[in-house]
């Protein structure tokens, strides 16, 4: 803050203090500036960039397996792709411009494309911004974050550890990764904005305090087979294909110690290499410091009956998401995690008894065209077939037989891993890989389960891109890192990922028998 | 006590009717240009008892029938019908356990325009056709494997795959239908596992002229050196 001259140092200091007053925390769509000359030039060539990938994959000799409609899928999605990384456009622009392009070259016709925007993941977004939106109007996440801050915020470091550690407790509760996002949005906004990242000016603690939740609340739900539904079909892929039955502590033992070790490694790293924080950068950027947080934590007083009502309205989803394997038995019908939002919103604008009207809801249409796009995109490839032949071509075009148990193992779990890049929906990816990895082993000569259950801890890690998973949709929409960062932090999570998976396939995974010698040859 | 005598004959008989297994039932579907395709089909017997076993081929029209390869003593008869033909296979009393059969037929328009009723309009744009494939097992015997292979013409790709039945089980690793090149040319495999009596299979495949327009080429070409003159202020120093 030093360098900065007063005047703006003061204006800067007072947009911070309105934003932890929240009163102006919008999901802005607002274009991101570019951040330097390089990502000036990226603007600048991303546009002819991504037309020529599409061309370039249009015009290529059709492999015989792939089906014209899949070929052009996969040039439209390398053109949406190169776009939303470099950002010509706006990235909801991208995702309208996608969906258009996928109707023109016939890979999907318009009831496909249009009907994304009525699928499960949009209308939980569009629920939980509600929601969120009631958690900002009575300041019940100024109250939690400035509680946070308190606790655990002297140092940016330690903010950032509260919120792995806030992510590790959630996720073996709330299985929606989505809904974990939703719910820790506001807490991540108005930490933030303390430690000086809004969506205006974005600074390294933001980067890192906004990846590594999203880092967090997708590969934490690794740690258990109820993380997620697709580890809940891997496991059942496991038992019929594979014939091994998997028990919910198999799973926690080798998935928790993995997951758990590469969060802990990220916040270091984060920190550390990709986005380094500064000394100066590890302490609140409001004038005042911690003594004005302290102020303004007590300002708020004790709780007010609104407040009080929006916890109770909260616990009532969170109760209805942590509990929907039971739901058939109690209710005769499961209440999905969309609904189960759909409720609460119902009791939050409900007139006279609720706490927001709907013109005080913050719902980012933005956003939601962006997700639209990007999902329609997704299901392009994977109704055409084009990432199942991707996946077959790879798998198909190397030889394993024959090669040490250690290096097939390497090749699976790294497919595996950086496939999510592929295809937006962990189910498709899980129907589509599982089968193969669990065919590949018996076909090698080796256990099903050895390759399989280590693959199957990949499946939540969708971290690479915002168009990766829900989560990922979510946090994108404040702003405060580009599809670059997004790309770079997800990458290095995955790679950290794979080395681990790899060395335990060597050593512990062994000792306790999932794996065969790393440098067996199968009999 | 004849009538009991009786009884317990036809009931050997039909069990023995019954017990006539197919093993494999493979078809290849060489496509012409004109549409038509010549129809190879390949039978794998297994516990074949003698009786008459009518076979459903998948299709309306039989030209040119012709056995390929049976064993002596087994007859094959084409009947015709409107949608799916048969061929009545008439295996003699000296049959052996296990029966190789092989015969082939001409079909029309197996790949072709679908017609429309007056005043419909088409689904599909000018210059597709469409590939309808359907098959019921109508006959007793389970067909433990059946596969439909097509080798389309030179210089036609398959767009889509239309349909693709049944949808394939969580334990199945491959799609129903894959696409994959067969003798130099693209072409398609359906594949199902133990079609029982009354099980549905098929496919639509949507065939196109190979090739692509030239219009993207340009309208990209177009639209990039339109972006790079109108957008080259991103990159000026001024702006930054």
């Amino acid at each position: 803050m030093s360098s900065i001259p007063a005047a703006e140092s003061h204006s800067q200091n007072q947009k911070l203090l309105e934003l932890l007053g929240m009163d102006r925390m919008t999901l802005s769509s607002k274009t991101r500036a570019a951040q330097s000359p390089t990502e000036s030039w990226m603007r600048y060539l991303g546009f002819p960039g991504g037309i020529l990938l599409f061309l370039l994959i249009l015009y290529l000799p059709p492999g015989a397996g792939l089906s014209a409609s899949a070929q052009a899928g996969a040039a439209c999605f390398a053109l949406a792709l190169v776009w939303w990384v470099t950002e010509p456009f706006p990235t909801y622009v991208t995702s309208l411009v996608l969906m258009f392009v996928l109707l023109v070259t016939r890979t999907s016709d318009s009831k496909a494309i249009m009907y994304v925007l009525g699928m499960e993941v949009i209308w939980l977004n569009l629920l939980a911004f509600i929601l969120s939106s009631m958690l900002v109007k009575v300041r019940l996440a100024k109250r939690m974050a400035l509680w946070l801050i308190l606790k655990f915020g002297r140092k940016a470091s330690w903010a950032l550890l509260a919120f792995v550690i806030l992510q590790m407790v959630l996720a073996p509760l709330i299985p929606a990764t989505a809904a974990r996002a939703v719910m820790t949005l506001p807490l991540m906004i108005v930490v933030a904005a303390i430690y000086g990242a809004t969506e205006e000016t974005n600074n390294n603690f933001g980067r890192n305090l906004f990846l590594l939740n999203l880092c967090g609340i997708s590969v934490l739900s690794s740690m258990t087979m109820t993380g997620s539904s697709a580890n809940l079909i891997a496991v059942g892929l496991i038992e019929t294909m594979g014939g091994k039955r998997v028990y919910y502590l198999d799973w926690v033992t080798v998935g928790a110690p993995i997951a758990i070790v590469t969060m802990l490694m990220m916040w270091a790293l984060g920190q550390k290499l990709l986005f380094r924080i500064s000394k100066k950068d590890q302490l609140p950027q409001l004038e005042g410091g911690l003594g004005l947080v302290k102020q303004q934590y007590a300002e708020l007083g004790p709780l007010r009956r609104e407040e009080k009502k929006s916890i109770a309205i909260f616990a009532l989803v969170l109760f209805l998401w942590m509990t929907d394997v039971f739901h058939l038995r109690w209710f005769g019908v499961e209440i999905s995690a969309p609904f189960a939002a759909l409720l609460g919103a119902v009791i939050v604008l409900f007139p006279r008894y609720g706490i927001l009207q709907w013109a005080e809801a913050d719902i980012p249409w933005h956003l939601l065209i962006f997700s639209a796009g990007a999902y329609a995109g997704g299901l392009a490839l994977d109704d055409t077939g084009a990432a199942e032949w991707g996946v077959r071509m790879l798998f198909g075009g190397m030889d394993l037989k024959g090669v040490p148990f250690g290096i097939s193992y390497t090749v699976v779990i790294a497919v595996m891993m950086y496939s999510h890049l592929l295809t937006t929906s962990k189910t498709v990816r899980t129907l589509i890989m599982l089968p193969i990895i669990i065919t590949l082993a018996k076909a090698l000569g080796w256990e099903p389960i050895s390759f399989a259950l280590p693959a199957a801890l990949c499946i939540d890690w969708v971290v690479g891109l915002p168009i990766s998973g829900k989560p990922n949709v979510i946090l994108f929409s404040t702003n405060q890192y580009s599809v670059a960062d997004n790309f770079k932090y997800g990458m290095l999570t995955c790679t950290i990922g794979v080395v681990l998976l790899v060395a335990s396939g060597a050593t512990w995974f062994h000792w306790i028998g999932l794996t065969p010698a790393f440098w067996a040859i199968a009999p | 006590m004849n009538r009991l005598f009786m009884a317990v004959v036809l009931m050997c008989a039909c069990a023995g009717a019954n017990a006539t297994a197919i093993k494999t039932y493979e078809a290849r579907l060489e496509v012409a240009a004109d549409g038509s395709a010549l129809v190879t089909v390949n039978l794998k017997l297994t516990g074949s008892q003698p009786g008459m076993v009518p076979l459903p081929v998948g299709f309306g029209t039989l030209d040119d029938f012709q056995l390929q390869d049976a064993p002596r003593g087994v007859q094959l008869n084409p009947v015709p019908s409107k949608d799916q033909s048969i061929v009545e296979i008439d295996l003699p009393q000296a049959v052996a356990a296990d029966v190789k059969l092989s015969f082939t037929f001409r079909a029309p328009d197996v790949l072709a325009q679908p017609k429309n009723t007056a005043g419909e309009k088409s689904g599909l744009p000018a210059g597709s056709r469409l590939l309808r494939h359907g098959f019921v097992n109508t006959q007793a015997a389970t067909i433990a494997a059946y596969r439909v292979e097509v080798r389309l013409p030179e210089e036609v790709r398959v767009q889509m795959i239309r349909e693709q039945l049944p949808k394939p089980k969580r334990t199945e690793v491959l799609p129903r239908v894959r696409l994959d090149r067969i003798d130099g040319n693209q072409g398609a495999l359906l594949q199902v596992a133990n079609l029982k009596q009354g099980d549905k299979t098929s496919m639509v495949l949507e065939v196109v002229e190979d090739g692509r327009s030239y219009v993207w080429l340009l309208v990209g070409l177009l639209l990039s050196a339109a972006y790079l003159v109108g957008f080259r202020d991103l990159v000026t120093p001024a702006a930054r």
